[in-house]
């Protein structure tokens, strides 16, 4: 007979939601393969268990892309084996995760560079570019004061 | 001070990317149990966004609820929050600038006129023409009517705001009242619990500032998307309680093996609260984890309700509490039926819960 303590009723059982997800996943995976149309599942949104997502990720498995984000806390992206779904996964600042979801689509939101982001950057690395510039430029005049004296 | 750049501007010189805007995003439409699709809507929004004026009223309190919110060991994402609000005046925090605070809250309300949030943590004591408790001289009664005159809405948070709490626990001696008796023309949201989770506070806000609008409330105020649900309907020794397996004293086997804390006074039953999903301190724990049961602290009248060790079906008994009083009931029925029928647990309990709502 088995113990009750609070770990069977919680983080170590296995409720089936892992393959319920799974079947909505492979619904939704049809239909991006089909229109392109684009969708995700906020796995925290779900009363998974520990278990039951650990199942989840073994039947989904790894792919071919991974990567780790530095974005207020880190942020942890994969490719599944089946080409466009992915699993991201958000860290808070204390290292718990604070959301999580399996998205179905060609490469995740948080992956991509905003426009406003790239123009910032733009304007950063112009006037880093002037600076050096300058620099540069004083570097070689210093430097023809030099050889005169000399 | 309502500021002309928006969060993005504001925010991109301290390299805080899209990106973030994006995970901050989907942090708050997991709070909030929105659609994933909504999250690039939200970081839209809360891109081109101004920071919110807010000003925070300290009633009858005990700065807790300042302190849950505040309290931080690092900047984290979930902070974020305090970038997308110029927290115009707090009275607990800026209590030492004395007149030059005062002067900052009416400088934010002419500023942000119908755009500002008024957040209020603590009840109002109305008997005796408020004199129980004044800030700057002015009565908290004035002091609310005045600062909530041209706001946008009305956030009470804590249970002292929401239903009144700890001062209007009998025999209410400064005649406390909810902000939401005294604000009646309007938006008022709710945001109970002793003190209340953070997340629900920064999500609502944050709800508020990306749509422009309150979210989903429930009949007494509150967020459903955080008090949609009984921390029973989400606590993870529920199985326990289905089972007829309760702890009968703080140290007995039950106990030890954390079984159902219904028998030792637990309120989860009719407490409507995220704190078994959510958690406290980072998610590390929440009352029922650590041994305790729930108190029921973000429920209109918890400190009455017979005794916090007493189970729900003995305080049935001794008070006379309307709605209330059917939802115990209910409660009550499931357990005796739980426990004496574990075999039909499931039906009994489906039969309570359904009372419990209906109720």
């Amino acid at each position: 007979m088995r113990s009750h303590d609070a770990a069977d009723c919680c983080a170590d059982a296995v409720t089936g939601l892992a393959e319920a997800v799974l079947s909505e996943i492979a619904d939704l995976l049809d239909q991006f393969a089909a229109s392109g149309a684009q969708s995700s599942i906020d796995l925290s949104g779900l009363p998974m268990t520990d278990a039951d997502r650990e199942k989840l990720a073994q039947r989904l498995g790894r792919g071919e892309v991974q990567a780790t984000l530095d974005v207020a806390g880190q942020t942890d992206v994969w490719e599944t084996q089946y080409a466009g779904v992915w699993w991201v996964r958000h860290f808070g600042g204390n290292g718990q995760v604070i959301s999580e979801e399996i998205a179905i689509t060609h490469v995740p939101a948080i992956l991509l560079t905003h426009r406003e982001d790239a123009r910032a950057a733009a304007e950063r690395l112009r006037k880093a570019c002037e600076v050096l510039e300058a620099t540069t430029a004083a570097d070689q005049s210093s430097a023809e004061r030099d050889s005169i004296h000399a | 001070m309502r500021e002309d750049k928006t969060l993005a501007q504001a925010l991109e010189s301290r390299g805080v990317s899209r990106r973030a805007f994006l995970k901050y995003a989907s942090y708050v439409a997991t709070l909030m149990a929105l659609p994933p699709s909504a999250s690039r809507v939200i970081a839209e929004e809360l891109a081109k966004a101004r920071r919110q004026s807010v000003i925070w009223l300290s009633f009858q309190e005990c700065t807790g609820c300042t302190e849950s919110i505040t309290r931080s060991m690092s900047p984290t994402l979930e902070d974020l929050i305090f970038d997308f609000i110029s927290l115009d005046y707090h009275h607990t925090l800026q209590a030492v600038s004395g007149a030059a605070a005062e002067h900052a809250r009416t400088e934010a309300m002419k500023a942000n006129k119908g755009k500002y949030i008024v957040v209020v943590d603590g009840s109002v004591p109305l008997k005796d023409g408020g004199v129980y408790s004044t800030i700057a001289g002015i009565t908290n009664l004035d002091m609310l009517k005045e600062t909530a005159k041209d706001a946008f809405a009305v956030v009470s948070v804590g249970t002292c705001a929401a239903f009144g709490g700890i001062p209007h626990a009998n025999p209410n001696p400064t005649g406390a009242v909810a902000i939401s008796e005294i604000i009646t023309d309007k938006p008022v949201v709710n945001i109970p619990g002793c003190p209340p989770i953070p997340e629900a506070m920064t999500g609502t806000l944050a709800y508020l500032l990306s749509f422009g609008k309150l979210p989903e409330l429930d009949a007494k105020g509150r967020p459903l998307a955080f008090f949609g649900e009984t921390i029973h309907d989400r606590c993870y020794r529920r199985p326990f309680y289905e089972r007829g397996m309760f702890a009968n004293s703080f140290d007995d086997e039950g106990a030890r093996k954390g079984w159902c804390l219904y028998k030792v006074g637990c309120k989860g039953p009719i407490a409507y609260n995220a704190c078994a999903t959510l958690k406290w301190n980072g998610g590390a724990s929440f009352p029922i984890q650590s041994g305790h049961g729930c108190l029921g602290c973000s429920e209109p009248g918890f400190w009455d309700k017979g005794g916090f060790y007493e189970p729900l079906a003995a305080a049935t008994a001794k008070l006379d509490i309307g709605v209330g009083a059917a939802a115990v009931a209910g409660v009550a029925a499931g357990a005796a039926a739980a426990e004496l029928m574990r075999r039909k647990k499931s039906a009994a309990v489906d039969a309570a819960n359904s009372k419990k709502k209906d109720g």
